[in-house]
């Protein structure tokens, strides 16, 4: 899709656009490269910051990878933010599209905008502020440090992203196809699953790939309410200072095994994004 | 605007409510109740393995609006968002801006850009420390080599200026997928419309996109705000707040008030003071985003 | 025989006792024929201690020695086949040390140990955060001595006492007796022992002894400040003499140097520094209170001995690299280990760590002494500086990081057999002598005469060069059997207490604060905590810590 701005620019316009992309693009990676080579230096290699090519100025070694990954509480760690950060999607979601459908097709006593904007008030809130009742709500429950409890405090926090969204995109989905359904005799129910949310799934994908993504990254709640079974990488790598101060290769390894799920994720549903982020606020 | 008129299906009444209510319920149970509790807790003494030992009035609250270390971080969050999200919403706007005229490869640098919004921010924090740290850094060290030395990880500023150097590079991909978003809803008609009136397409910019999206992009402001205020994990993994406690955000001073020592009655007083501030401003915001809501 | 003869003869038999080579009612037995009153040994060596039959080794349980009969026959049951127990040590020296240990349990008893590791800012929360909720999922804690008086904060204690294993011999061996005294302070609250022998600490000053005595540097020092350079420095203002001296000079031929190396993170430990070196301001033969008054348990913390013991501790750092303030105590050690920094007043990791040639270049160089003391001190209570020739104050401060056994644990016996395992005499004897543990000396048997019972050959199998050792176990002694001792805060919220005061050094030393300034915050936040957890209560517990 060519912009027709593009098609008219001068020469000089569009190397000044190139360039001002290159250096946005060399910005973003430069920290990802440092942490490559980071990760296969060994400690003392790490503390010449001029070796930066390798087998030029030092010689990689698996070795930081090694020690990371072969850590039993590591790979838990992992797994226990994949499981959380999936299951509070697909509980956000259960949750929260239904609730989106309803806003965007029905009208209620107050105006729906207003109960929207209520979902996202929400995200106001600080996490270190509902910590305590949180904490000790889960205490009572027995949750704490459980994949579940986790999933239930995240559920709370991503709830808007859910709700805001998916109301943008079911408005957009035209009726027509919901009033011939009507018309053959489909219940309200058979309506959103079968015709509703088929011609949403872009949505429902950006919704997805947010709250998978933000819940990924959340550390504060993770630490504070998990401690061996159930805690996430996030948390972990919080707590991967070492009274040496922080090994280099070390954040350089646990910095790259972060990122894999959230933006392989996003390497997927780049396209959608497009679509979904606009939070109702782009009509046109 | 145009005008989306809400369609008036005819199912009765129980069935729109039976979608809303759970999530409606969820919400009222798991914030309101937790609200309630909070301010509970802030109007009581709790004692680590003793439970709440009495109820003690506003003392909690006296006590944190005295608090020195309070209202430095009430200020470290504010210089923290009024610096950092300026920067990231203009960059960010530049940068969909340009990857919105769509240059050939233009996907790979919408990929790039994009992607630090998916990375984890306590890894960023400690890679920041492999960045800043004045032995074996990257940024220090080519600085060194320029002559130029800058304490980022030995002084109150040098540790929010690179705390908010991190801040920026992972969250102007924020704005920049939203921003992005709504530049290619804007039809290319009008932009051919525009290029008859305009002579340059900078002209352009400024008197078409920017008022177009205008309203996108004030949300990315608002969610950016919303987001920067509760800001944590950078800031804290990279000094922990040090040096001493120059560098804590108010989420790392309630964090460390409540869970280190258990004072809950203080870390519950020190929230709700800091929900008052910002409701304030979050208003204010929302006030904004109704009118442009249509 | 003459009474010499009698004193030699007893003391042969005191150590073949000691060294398990006769049993105690042999001991008594031949005592008592040397003209020794038998009702005095009899006391003095508790059967509590089921040192029945002490063998000095066996070839069945390779890793303990010296070990029981009935030890030895109990493993052979491989008695905790099945069993699991969870321990949360810190994430550091002292739980590597621990980490050490855990296959050899493993491999003679059978069972199977979890580790958790958790770094030093969330530990106390994390112990207590397991122990509040309940859940009780950890069957031991590595903690620091500090935290004790929150294990005693609910009607029932969070922790169990030990004794009723310590008189079991089917458990490894260890004897409390052993114990420097004002160590095992440590160990116990109220009279009872609750902990399990690891790790001792104690503050001492380490410094290049090369350096020091090398004639050329001493001519200049001479030349400069107009007196000989000590060896050792006994005064706080001969030391910062001397760490002004080596600061910016090349004395050790690598380039500039360092007076002195701190590390002063917070939330790191850095804040026992300042402990460390402001004992001798305010504790003297007057006054030996240095954090509250017992009568009113108002803080002493801002009192003018404290704020001047501040400002000369904020002079320190212009002796150190800028980045000290932000340091761990792993990056502060390693100044001195490269051989760049004088002096550190530190804890004996550092002498221990630097008999490893691969991190250390300061093998065989070490110097240590306690550390210095003041020419004036005050009396925070009675108000008033007095002179002194030289008030000098010994100190335990530090974590002497140890495990402690939960009231939850369904595993305590188990549990307590690894806790036992790594206070038995031999790995206690390899933790001390070696860095990477963290673990420094408390027992009797690892020090040299006349305060113990080891030989500097001992030390110098597990590596240790001689001199070093010599010196450390000397110098850090010496801190330790000092008359004037800086208490140990051992009250509930005493974690909280101390985290107020270093996040108010930490700010002076950042230059965000004044000394007077901030130490007068601590009061107030300190008034706060004490009002919190109850004035009467917490003043009960002040008093009858001084009582033990």
């Amino acid at each position: 899709m060519t912009n027709v701005l593009w098609v008219r620019a001068s020469y000089w316009s569009r190397l000044l656009v190139y360039i001002l992309l290159s250096l946005a693009a060399v910005f973003t990676i430069v920290p990802f490269l440092w942490a490559m080579i980071n990760s296969v230096k060994t400690v003392a290699d790490t503390f010449q910051p001029g070796a930066m090519v390798p087998y030029l100025n030092f010689s990689p070694t698996l070795q930081s990878w090694h020690e990371v990954l072969s850590d039993p509480q590591v790979v838990r760690a992992f797994v226990s933010s994949v499981v959380v950060s999936s299951g509070t999607t697909v509980f956000v979601l259960i949750l929260g599209v239904p609730a989106a459908y309803s806003l965007a097709r029905f009208s209620f006593p107050i105006p729906s905008n207003d109960i929207a904007l209520w979902f996202l008030s929400q995200r106001v809130l600080p996490p270190a502020v509902v910590l305590v009742p949180f904490y000790l709500l889960l205490v009572r429950l027995r949750l704490i440090d459980t994949w579940t409890g986790l999933i239930f405090c995240y559920s709370t926090f991503n709830l808007a992203f859910a709700v805001v969204i998916m109301r943008d995109i079911f408005r957009d989905v035209s009726t027509e196809v919901e009033d011939a359904a009507k018309v053959e005799g489909a219940t309200a129910w058979q309506i959103f699953w079968l015709v509703a949310l088929p011609l949403s799934v872009d949505g429902l994908v950006v919704t997805s790939v947010l709250v998978f993504a933000f819940t990924w990254n959340e550390a504060l709640f993770a630490s504070a309410l998990t401690s061996q079974d159930a805690m996430t990488f996030s948390a972990l790598v919080l707590a991967s200072r070492s009274t040496r101060g922080v090994d280099f290769n070390i954040a350089s390894v646990n910095t790259l095994i972060g990122i894999i799920p959230p933006v392989i994720l996003y390497f997927f549903v780049q396209r959608y994004l497009a679509r979904g982020l606009t939070f109702g606020a782009v009509k046109g | 605007m145009a005008d989306v008129r809400i369609r008036r299906l005819e199912y009765g009444d129980r069935f729109k409510y039976v979608l809303l209510l759970p999530a409606v319920v969820w919400v009222v149970a798991f914030t309101f109740l937790p609200l309630f509790s909070v301010v509970r807790y802030s109007l009581s003494a709790y004692v680590l393995g003793r439970g709440i030992t009495g109820f003690v009035g506003l003392a909690n609250y006296v006590q944190v609006l005295q608090s020195d270390r309070f209202w430095h971080s009430i200020m470290v969050t504010a210089i923290y968002v009024v610096v950092s999200v300026p920067v990231e919403v203009v960059l960010g706007f530049l940068a969909a801006w340009l990857v919105n005229l769509s240059p050939p490869g233009a996907r790979a640098f919408r990929t790039i850009i994009g992607a630090p919004l998916f990375t984890m921010e306590v890894a960023i924090g400690y890679l920041g420390v492999t960045l800043f740290s004045s032995q074996g850094g990257l940024i220090a060290t080519v600085l060194a080599h320029l002559g130029i030395d800058i304490p980022w990880l030995s002084s109150p500023e040098g540790g929010l200026a690179a705390a908010i150097l991190l801040d920026v590079w992972r969250w102007t991909s924020f704005v920049f997928l939203i921003v992005l978003a709504g530049l290619g809803s804007i039809s290319s008609e009008l932009y051919d419309a525009a290029i008859l009136d305009a002579s340059n397409h900078w002209q352009v910019m400024w008197r078409l996109a920017i008022p177009l999206a205008w309203p996108v992009t004030t949300i990315a402001i608002l969610l950016r705000t919303i987001e920067g205020l509760k800001v944590f994990a950078i800031p804290f993994a990279l000094t922990t707040g040090g040096p001493g406690t120059s560098t804590e955000v108010f989420s790392s001073t309630d964090y460390l008030t409540t869970i280190q020592f258990f004072d809950f009655g203080k870390g519950s007083a020190m929230g709700v003071t800091f929900l008052i501030m910002v409701s304030a401003i979050i208003a204010l915001f929302f006030r904004q985003m109704r009118r442009n809501m249509p | 025989m003459s009474h010499r003869e009698h004193a030699d003869q007893f003391k042969e038999l005191a150590c073949d006792y000691l060294r398990g080579r006769i049993g105690r009612r042999r001991f008594i037995m031949l005592a008592g024929q040397l003209g020794f009153s038998t009702a005095i040994l009899a006391k003095l060596t508790r059967p509590a201690l089921a040192v029945g039959n002490l063998l000095p080794s066996a070839s069945g349980a390779p890793y303990e020695s010296p070990i029981t009969q009935e030890r030895v026959d109990f493993l052979k049951t491989k008695p905790y086949k099945g069993t699991t127990i969870n321990v949360m040590v810190l994430k550091a020296t002292v739980g590597d040390g621990l980490k050490y240990h855990v296959p050899h349990w493993e491999e003679q008893t059978g069972g199977r140990v979890n580790v958790a590791e958790v770094p030093i800012e969330t530990l106390h929360t994390q112990i207590f955060s397991d122990l509040t909720s309940g859940l009780g999922r950890y069957d031991a804690y590595m903690t620091g001595a500090w935290f004790y008086g929150d294990y005693f904060q609910p009607e029932q204690p969070y922790i169990v006492p030990i004794a009723k294993f310590l008189a079991d011999p089917r458990y490894p061996h260890w004897d409390p007796g052993e114990f420097l005294p004002s160590m095992k302070k440590l160990y116990t609250w109220k009279g009872e022992l609750y902990g399990v022998l690891f790790d001792a600490d104690s503050q001492a000053l380490y410094y290049r002894k090369d350096i020091f005595t090398n004639p050329e540097v001493q001519a200049k020092f001479k030349a400069k400040t107009g007196y000989a350079l000590p060896v050792p420095p006994k005064t706080m203002q001969q030391m910062h003499d001397l760490a002004d001296f080596f600061t910016g000079s090349d004395w050790g031929g690598t380039g500039p140097g360092w007076g002195i190396s701190l590390h002063a993170k917070v939330n790191e430990q850095g804040f026992f520094h300042f402990l460390t070196l402001a004992a001798p301001y305010v504790i003297n033969p007057e006054n030996k209170y240095f954090f509250f008054n017992p009568e009113t348990m108002k803080p002493l913390i801002n009192s003018e001995g404290h704020v001047r013991a501040l400002e000369d501790y904020v002079k320190f750092l212009a002796n150190g690299p800028r980045e000290q303030i932000s340091w761990t105590l792993g990056q502060g050690w390693n100044l001195f280990l490269a051989g760049q920094a004088a002096m550190e007043p530190t804890w004996g990791d550092l002498p221990t760590l630097a008999q490893d040639p691969k991190t250390s270049k300061v093998q065989g160089k070490m110097g240590a002494t306690a550390i210095p003391g003041t020419t004036e001190s005050f009396n925070p209570i009675g108000g008033g500086w007095k002179k002194y020739d030289l008030n000098q104050v010994g100190n335990t401060n530090g974590g002497s990081w140890h495990c402690v056994i939960s009231r939850f644990s369904k595993k305590q016996e188990a549990t307590y057999d690894f806790l036992g395992f790594m206070a038995n005499r031999r790995n206690a004897f390899f933790n001390a002598t070696h860095g990477w543990t963290g673990v420094q000396p408390g027992m009797r048997y690892q020090y040299l005469p006349p305060a113990g019972t080891s030989t500097i050959a001992e030390w110098q199998a597990q590596g240790w060069n001689p001199a070093d050792v010599a010196e450390y176990l000397h110098g850090y002694y010496e801190g330790l059997a000092m008359p004037l001792q800086e208490e140990y805060l051992r009250i509930p919220g005493t974690a909280e207490y101390w985290h107020e005061l270093d996040v108010n050094v930490s700010a002076v030393l950042g230059g965000q604060m004044k000394a007077k300034q901030a130490l007068d915050a601590t009061a107030t936040s300190w008034e706060a905590i004490t009002e919190r957890y109850g004035r009467p209560q917490q003043k009960a517990l002040y008093q009858a810590s001084f009582a033990q």
